[in-house]
């Protein structure tokens, strides 16, 4: 089963003048397989061996540049695309400030695929099982010897001759090398397995144990459970024994305005207010975002009463009606903060601003709906004046 | 003493042989710890546990057991975290910094330095994590795509700090690894046990010492040391960053990030010297870690002073000159206010003691120099305690001024971090060697052929 | 060590120095006399410019041999005659620095009485920025740099016949003592000539910012002398690539080192937005002049360090040379930046003008002779000192 095979010839010699040396004696003779060990790197070996420059450089180049670009680009897309915000009055690409974390993600990821690159591509390790390994060969050079491998796969390998090239380069030993050929898979091995499947285990259990346990056990929930008072909960602090306190009487909330005609479903006219808003294209595009946003399901986009509601909700009658086009502005304002019919109040979802608003917007659609002929032409004239610009 | 400066001194002394070297660093590996060594370990180990006490009750109670206040937010933890940063800085730059320029004395005193930083950090790691008060959601400080559809916010200096800090560490390990791969190669060829032996050839990943290798290794070690020179850099500067975005005075300040940098640089060569004086002398390293490397880490420590010297100069100079009157009060106030002490603590340990090296006998002589190292520790503390507490304790408003004392927990805590360094370096003498055997063999005396690269000049 | 045997053969410096450095020279100056009557307070401006870059040869150059004792190096020991030559420039400086105290009117809005009364901060500066305490700094300044480059210059050429090993030690000492006088002296000058310009602004850096241009500048003109007399083969055949390197290594250092100083300062002034600050940086942005801004990024800091990234650049003597000169102008335009931008008539946007390149033309003869003045019967390698050998037989 095992055969032992040749894998090289070995000899060691004392002072490194002499690896030097041989190093050269060896390239000049023709042989590529082979190796110089030493227990530490010996200042000019490269030229001796006549080794090409690394190429290590490369991979760092190649790598470093990635983890720059990667940086900025991704700063760039969650600061400025996908989640843009204001901070500390900056603008959302903010390059000095994003230059630290670019270096450092260069640097990480330029120094990891220099190394990895290096053990995994350069050296092939880890090899833990290369026919030098536990060689008196291999004791000595990792102590303070200098040794030169000639392996039997180079091409001009002769057993006899390679010896006799060595013993004429004075060496203090000699050592052929064998090793054992093995053929089964190691990735396959039960051992390798079974550790695979451990890891699997304790990293997918202490996963679940932390997110789904000890995340609710003190002092970790002591988010939830702290001293304070929940919307809508009981509270022990109070004789009556509700969290939720109403006002105290005589109390008025900040930026309440009273309302005379509130609650009526028909207001004196003297009641109504007047619109304090002028007509201006900021006030129209307010008031048709909170119009699309809170009219629109029932009235219609374009307040013809077209329902997208399919029923679920009775019809209300068009804004273009006669009736409707007769309200005064205030009266318009009353149906927002009162309701009317089936109609809620919108008073929650609107305040005092985004209600004349919507007010105007209204008149805005009712004078489309039934525009003259001078507004045609106007119209027109505008459409131009913009299509030329 | 006359030297002769025709003759480079030797990195090495005694005219040790390479076997000699290796069996030197070698033994403490191979021998069983002795009764001092329990014992030091005991008192570092008790050190950890007082600091693990207090932290779990931090944890339990909440951050109201610690002596921050309002207007002082900022106190211990990040005292803590910028002081053991900083210590961090000394390995990277002796393993990085002094082999770009060649210094052949680093390698004795390297491996230990890199060391040194990679607990430092981690040290160091431990406050920012737990200042958050729920350290357990730290894990919000990655950009990764959570449930909040939120993003860190990559325009703070706090986040930073995440990212450089993190880096740091990883660079720092892999760096120090790639060192030792070599070593573990060769304590794998010398050992007899069967365990050791397993274990070393794990980690020295199939090592074989073979010149094809070690040409791309020297110039992978080239390459990261490329990189960890201004990775150093940055850290602390990301670190000074912390404070100097702000717009507080005595925070605000433009030369905040040379002057962390040279601080960080200063009192890690001084925990670096503190610690080697013991382990040369208790692993009889002598001839490895010379008298001639503790004078020249010294200088450094002395050049380094005089940058903070100058740092602390230009610092007020400026803020008289600046017209700035918020900023002519901090330092007024910094060096006559409640913190006086404080400060003048500060001065004298950082600057003033460390002029002593000026002198030749006291840089050679190990009761002065463990004197100054030490206070230069205190001193390095200091800074970064007056730097944080007296530029926050007195706010605009003088409504809001306030004194800050630290309270039992705190002080628990940074003797915790204390242990934590010392219990890891203790077991590290023990677990790997201290110096890097194969850097050290390359620059033993007669280790390289007699002129470099024989064939350039052939 | 086959290379013991080293023997200096006394060499001039080529002929052409002496005669190009006089045709620059005279040209230069009569430009700069019409430049003078065409428009004084430009000229003034750029003059400035002029002595602030011979500054930063001159004491940075005393910097160097001073680095080169104190920490002990030995592959820079054959060029150190180099910058011990551009250090003759140093006692000029008493004489360079005459038009500018006579014209400081022109230059310095803090010496005008009236302004600084009705200025509650300048006010408040004036214990500091007045002319008189100016004056005395300046010349004190001065003083002490020639003080040390005649001991440490001296020393070193008393060495070449004496050989005594103790000028070394002797020089190791004067130049500890004279590390830290330099980063104050550089400091306050930097302040005085080129902050003050404009008097409200302040930042701590600005010292070490400014420091970091000399070396750079300092450091490229060695480099750019050592190539040239390479090229005229002065240094064969001891000088290898590792000696090229060396210098393309501590330049590419730099180098990171300026743009690593520069965007501290930038970033921590643009990120507090403090009015009292911002508004220097402003000036810079606006108009025309964030051309030249970007442009300083690009020629001190993106433009070399893509030159010298790899490591074969650092020691090609052709790229060498080129990267040193670009690094002079690099320097130049720095300066020019901080300085131009407080003219009156500059503040709103760059103005063109050819006065601008008069007193560079000036300063290239000007250098060119004070280099040959000063090696004319000197060694132009150390012959005498005990680390020589070392720096011949240097090898990474």
């Amino acid at each position: 089963m095992h055969n032992k095979n040749l894998f090289g010839v070995s000899a060691l010699f004392d002072s490194p003048d002499k690896i030097i040396s041989v190093a050269k004696k060896t390239t000049d003779a023709g042989y590529k397989k082979f190796d110089i060990n030493t227990p530490y790197p010996v200042h000019g070996m490269e030229k001796a061996m006549k080794l090409k420059p690394s190429k290590l450089g490369f991979i760092t180049l190649v790598f470093g540049l990635t983890g720059s670009f990667i940086a900025l680009l991704f700063m760039y897309w969650t600061m400025s695309v996908d989640y843009p915000m204001i901070i500390s009055g900056k603008p959302f690409f903010a390059l000095p400030a994003f230059i630290p974390v670019t270096f450092e993600v260069t640097v990480l990821l330029a120094t990891l695929a220099t190394v990895i690159g290096m053990i995994t591509f350069f050296f092939k390790f880890p090899e833990n099982h290369h026919p030098l390994h536990d060689t008196n060969y291999m004791k000595q050079v990792s102590k303070d010897k200098f040794g030169l491998v000639i392996e039997s796969a180079d091409k001009n390998f002769e057993l006899e001759k390679v010896k006799e090239f060595l013993q004429s380069l004075n060496p203090i030993a000699i050592e052929e090398i064998y090793y054992q050929e093995k053929a089964n898979n190691s990735l396959l091995e039960p051992r390798f397995l079974t550790l695979l499947f451990a890891i699997a285990l304790v990293t997918s259990g202490t996963t679940y144990f932390v997110l789904n346990k000890l995340l609710y056990m003190t002092p970790f929930d002591w988010m939830s459970t702290q001293l304070k008072l929940n919307p809508q909960k009981p509270s022990d602090l109070f004789s009556d024994g509700y969290g939720m306190r109403s006002p105290v009487k005589g109390t008025v909330a900040q930026g309440f305005m009273p309302y005379l005609a509130k609650g009526n479903p028909n207001p004196n006219s003297n009641d109504l207010l007047e619109n304090p808003y002028l007509i201006t294209e900021e006030n129209i595009k307010l008031g048709k975002s909170k119009y699309l946003t809170f009219c629109s399901p029932c009235h219609g986009n374009f307040g013809d009463g077209d329902s997208r509601l399919r029923g679920q909700f009775p019809n209300p009658p068009s804004l273009h009606s006669k009736r409707a086009q007769d309200f005064k502005d205030g009266m318009i304002y009353h149906v927002i903060v009162n309701g009317q019919n089936s109609m809620p109040s919108y008073a929650p979802y609107l305040n005092h601003e985004e209600r004349w608003s919507v007010v105007n917007y209204i008149r805005v659609l009712q004078r489309a709906k039934n525009a003259s002929e001078s507004d045609i032409q106007f119209a027109k004239k505008e459409n131009v004046k913009n299509a030329s610009n | 003493m006359n030297i002769d400066y025709s003759q480079e001194a030797p990195a090495v002394a005694g005219r040790l042989t390479l076997a000699e070297i290796e069996e030197l660093v070698a033994k403490p590996l191979d021998t069983r710890p002795d009764k001092k060594y329990f014992i030091a370990l005991s008192i570092s180990g008790s050190a950890l546990m007082i600091g693990a006490i207090c932290l779990a009750l931090s944890f339990y109670y909440g951050l109201g057991l610690w002596g921050n206040n309002q207007p002082i937010g900022w106190a211990f933890d990040i005292v803590n975290f910028v002081f053991w940063v900083g210590i961090g800085h000394a390995g990277t730059l002796i393993s990085a910094i002094l082999f770009l320029l060649r210094q052949k004395w680093r390698t004795g005193i390297a491996r230990f330095a890199e060391a040194m930083t990679i607990f430092a950090v981690m040290c160091a790691g431990i406050f920012p994590a737990i200042h958050t008060g729920r350290p357990w959601l730290d894990g919000y400080l990655l950009p990764y795509p959570n449930q909040h559809s939120l993003w860190v916010n990559f325009t703070s200096p706090l986040l930073w700090d995440v990212f450089a800090v993190s880096t740091y560490f990883t660079v720092s390990l892999v760096f120090w690894y790639i060192g030792l791969i070599p070593d573990f190669a060769t304590l794998r060829d010398r050992t007899s046990s069967k365990i050791k032996k397993t274990i070393y050839s794990l980690f020295s990943l199939g090592w074989r010492h073979s010149s094809r290798h070690w040409q791309h290794y020297e110039k992978s070690y080239m390459l990261l040391a490329g990189f960890a020179t201004p990775l150093v850099l940055s850290v602390h500067t990301i670190v000074s960053f912390d404070f100097a975005v702000s717009i507080l005075p005595g925070w605000h300040t433009t030369i905040f990030p040379p002057y962390f940098v040279a601080g960080a640089i200063f009192s890690g060569f001084a925990m670096v010297v503190t610690v080697l004086v013991f382990v040369r002398k208790i692993f009889d390293l002598e001839n490895i870690i010379t008298m001639d490397h503790l004078e020249k880490m010294n200088k450094v420590i002395l050049a380094t002073g005089m940058m903070v010297g100058y740092a602390y100069g230009m610092e007020f100079f400026i803020a008289w000159y600046s017209g700035v009157q918020a900023e002519q009060f901090v330092f007024v106030n910094r060096a006559f206010g409640p913190y006086a002490w404080a400060y003048w603590i500060m001065v004298s340990c950082n600057v003033i003691f460390p002029q002593l090296f000026w002198v030749k006998k006291f840089r050679r002589s190990i009761p002065v120099m463990m004197v100054v190292v030490i206070l230069v520790n205190v001193g390095m503390w200091f800074e970064r305690f007056v730097i944080t507490v007296t530029s926050l304790h007195r706010d605009f408003l003088p409504s809001s001024w306030a004194y800050y004392t630290p309270t039992l927990y705190d002080f628990g805590i940074l003797i915790g971090s204390f242990g934590l360094f010392f219990t890891l370096v203790i077991l590290f003498t023990k677990s790997l060697p201290v110096v890097s055997i194969s850097e050290v063999k390359a620059v033993a005396e007669g280790a390289q052929p007699s002129h470099h690269g024989g064939v350039v000049n052939a | 060590m086959h290379q013991t045997d080293f023997h200096y053969t006394h060499k001039e410096l080529p002929t052409g120095l002496k005669k190009f450095g006089s045709i620059f020279l005279i040209a230069g100056l009569i430009l700069a006399a019409v430049a003078f009557f065409v428009d004084r307070e430009r000229t003034i401006f750029n003059y400035l410019i002029f002595y602030s870059m011979l500054i930063s040869l001159g004491v940075g150059s005393l910097f160097l041999i001073a680095l080169e004792y104190v920490s002990g190096a030995d592959w820079s020991v054959p060029f150190r005659r180099i910058p011990e030559f551009l250090s003759g420039i140093l006692p000029l400086l008493f004489v360079l620095v005459i038009p500018l105290l006579i014209f400081n009117h022109d230059l310095f809005h803090w010496t005008h009485k009236e302004a600084v009364e009705q200025d509650a901060i300048l006010k408040g500066k004036e214990p500091y920025l007045n002319i008189t305490f100016f004056i005395v700094r300046v010349l004190a300044f001065i003083a002490v740099w020639v003080i040390f480059y005649l001991i440490i210059g001296k020393n070193s050429s008393k060495q070449d016949s004496s050989k005594d090993q103790n000028l070394t030690r002797k020089n190791i000492i004067y130049s500890a003592i004279f590390i830290p006088i330099f980063a104050i002296t550089i400091t306050f000058t930097s302040i005085d000539w080129l902050m003050s310009l404009e008097p409200h602004w302040f930042s701590t850096i600005f010292g070490v910012y400014y420091f970091a241009g000399t070396v750079i500048a300092s450091l490229a003109a060695v480099t750019l002398i050592v190539v040239s007399l390479k090229e005229r083969g002065y240094y064969q055949p001891w000088i290898t690539d590792d000696h090229l390197y060396s210098f393309g290594a501590l330049l590419f250092a730099f180098v990171n080192f300026w743009a690593y100083i520069a965007f501290s300062q930038y970033l921590l002034i643009w990120y507090a937005n403090l009015p009292e600050e911002t508004f220097w940086f402003l000036t810079r942005w606006e108009g025309s002049w964030s051309i030249i801004s970007i442009l300083l990024i690009f020629v001190h800091f993106i433009v070399p360090y893509a030159v010298l990234l790899s490591q074969p650049a650092k020691m090609n003597p052709k790229k060498l040379k080129f990267i040193s000169i670009w690094l002079l102008f690099a320097h130049l335009l720095d300066i020019y930046w901080l300085v131009m931008p407080n003219m009156a008539e500059m503040k709103s946007g760059y103005i063109f003008s050819w006065i601008d390149f008069v007193f560079p033309i000036l300063g290239v003869g000007f250098v060119m002779l004070v280099f040959s003045f000063f090696g004319k019967n000197k060694n132009l390698i150390p012959i005498g000192d005990p680390k020589l050998k070392r720096g011949l037989n240097f090898h990474l």
